[in-house]
């Protein structure tokens, strides 16, 4: 492992629902101000990472650190100190459908820093929807939006608490090009400007190269290759150069 | 007999999964603002729904027992028969039918969709008590609701009662509510009142448990919308046996 400070660490993680191993011994690391993209087929685990990474799932072997401290044992009271640490943009970006933008953004804001005024509130939520483009949709509902804006919205509402590490599952899915495309813009304006460790998983081969420092690549929940996609270039395995060098 | 284990694993499943959330309501933070939504929802809305089913059923009722009463010369009796009636059984369990089937599947619906859109893992990653926030807030809406329409049911009943007897035999308002209560004890209105509390935990639990766990996408929302009013409406009716022999033990004088 580097010696430079590591943000998510996976120590030989291996999780299965049932009969299916979803991840088999997965090893590796995102350091600080890193940006990794995780590809790999349907069904490969992917996900499945990302919720290890925030405490949604446990593994059933191996450790998953967050900035050195192991989140699998912890309790809600720990998780809930490691969350507040994170954002994550869900893939249909899970706006709660019953509030308006506004109040799917403050909602966090209410739960990890009750002691900010509504005034202020409102303030920080109107100034994250200005950064996506979404300050005159403050009080639509997330039925009133188009699946772009909805992602605008969904990165507003994990970048609201500015965090040091964002969590992205799929942020170009379900996308015509050019919106997948301004998603892109986004994250790479959170990387260049906030300096935020990211790991996103994707598809989109295009986005990635965009995006990444590094690469993991996913089959079968093993971890077939890992590192910058000049690295992976060189890979033995099939797949692993299939996948980067799609289109 | 592992399939009757099953079943029994499930309900206690189901039992424990509502009693959880209903401790869970009162350990703060209350969640008092969802709760107030909630009842709303539950409650509130509810309330044309339970207006015009009462009404009907109240005028159909007479329609029905009139005949009967006029052939004994007992017509007089018919607002005590009504008040009585209603009070007793058909206000709370029908009231509690109609809302397992308006509210039980709007729940099962609501939460198995918030789960297959992942709104719900976007709770817990807020570090927010799902459970307390989603199902706690509906069972408590739901238990503290139900009284309350069932009371609005009976007089809804007595009012559909009343036009039905007032253009019979044009019986004056006063008169027919003097008959009406004449023999109604306390004892016969709060015992079957209080007991759609149960009715409204068991509404709240099952369909939050059908939602709450079902995770099978669009298919799982359909399922647990289902699922939440034919379970919850079978469970009202036979809780409501254990309930009534339990009412005529402890209050005698609520038997007709």
């Amino acid at each position: 492992m580097s010696t430079e400070k590591a943000v998510v660490e996976f120590n030989n993680v291996s999780k299965s629902f049932g009969q299916s191993q979803v991840l088999n011994d997965v090893s590796f690391e995102v350091l600080k101000g890193e940006t990794l993209c995780i590809l790999g087929r349907s069904g490969t685990g992917k996900s499945v990472t990302l919720k290890l990474m925030i405490g949604l799932l446990k593994p059933d072997t191996g450790n998953v650190l967050i900035g050195s401290e192991d989140i699998c044992g912890m309790n809600e009271r720990e998780l809930s100190r490691i969350r507040r640490q994170i954002g994550f943009l869900f893939q249909g970006a899970a706006l709660f459908d019953s509030f308006t933008v506004g109040q799917n953004l403050s909602l966090p804001i209410h739960r990890f820093e009750p002691e900010k005024s509504a005034a202020d509130i409102k303030k920080e939520v109107e100034d994250m929807l200005r950064q996506v483009g979404l300050e005159q949709d403050i009080g639509k509902l997330p039925g009133e939006l188009s699946g772009g804006m909805k992602k605008r919205a969904g990165l507003a509402r994990a970048l609201v608490l500015n965090p040091k590490l964002l969590l992205v599952d799929e942020p170009s899915s379900g996308l015509d090009r050019i919106t997948a495309s301004e998603i892109d813009e986004l994250l790479l304006k959170v990387k260049s400007e906030r300096h935020t460790t990211m790991v996103i998983v994707t598809h989109d081969i295009h986005g990635a190269r965009k995006m990444a420092d590094k690469v993991a690549v996913l089959d079968q929940g093993c971890l077939v290759g890992f590192g910058t996609f000049d690295e992976l270039q060189l890979s033995q395995n099939d797949l692993v150069r299939a996948l980067i060098t799609e289109y | 007999m592992s399939k009757l284990l099953g079943h029994f694993e499930f309900v206690g499943d189901m039992s424990i999964f509502g009693i959880r959330a209903l401790w869970r309501a009162f350990i703060p933070p209350l969640e008092l603002a969802y709760l107030t939504e909630q009842i709303e929802e539950i409650g509130a809305r509810s309330l044309p729904l339970i207006a015009a089913a009462g009404i009907a059923l109240g005028i159909v009722m007479t329609l029905h027992t009139r005949s009967t009463l006029v052939s004994f010369g007992a017509e007089a009796w018919a607002p005590t028969l009504q008040a009585v009636s209603f009070f007793n059984e058909i206000g709370p369990l029908v009231a509690a039918l109609l809302i397992s089937g308006r509210v039980g599947a709007g729940i099962g619906a609501e939460l198995a969709n918030m789960r297959a859109t992942e709104q719900i893992d976007a709770v817990e990653v807020m570090s927010i008590d799902s459970s307390k926030m989603l199902v706690s807030t509906r069972i408590v809406a739901c238990i503290i609701s139900l009284p309350f329409l069932t009371i609005f049911m009976d007089f809804a009943g007595l009012l559909g009662g009343f036009i039905s007897e007032h253009f019979a035999t044009h019986i004056s308002l006063q008169l027919y509510v003097n008959r009406a209560f004449a023999d109604l004890s306390w004892a016969s209105f709060i015992a079957p009142t209080l007991k759609t509390c149960v009715f409204g935990f068991i509404i709240g639990t099952v369909s939050c448990y059908y939602g709450f766990t079902i995770d099978e996408g669009s298919a799982g929302v359909r399922r647990a919308a289902t699922s939440s009013v034919v379970l919850s409406s079978l469970l009202v009716i036979l809780s409501d046996v254990c309930l009534v022999k339990i009412i005529y033990f402890f209050f005698p004088l609520s038997a007709l």
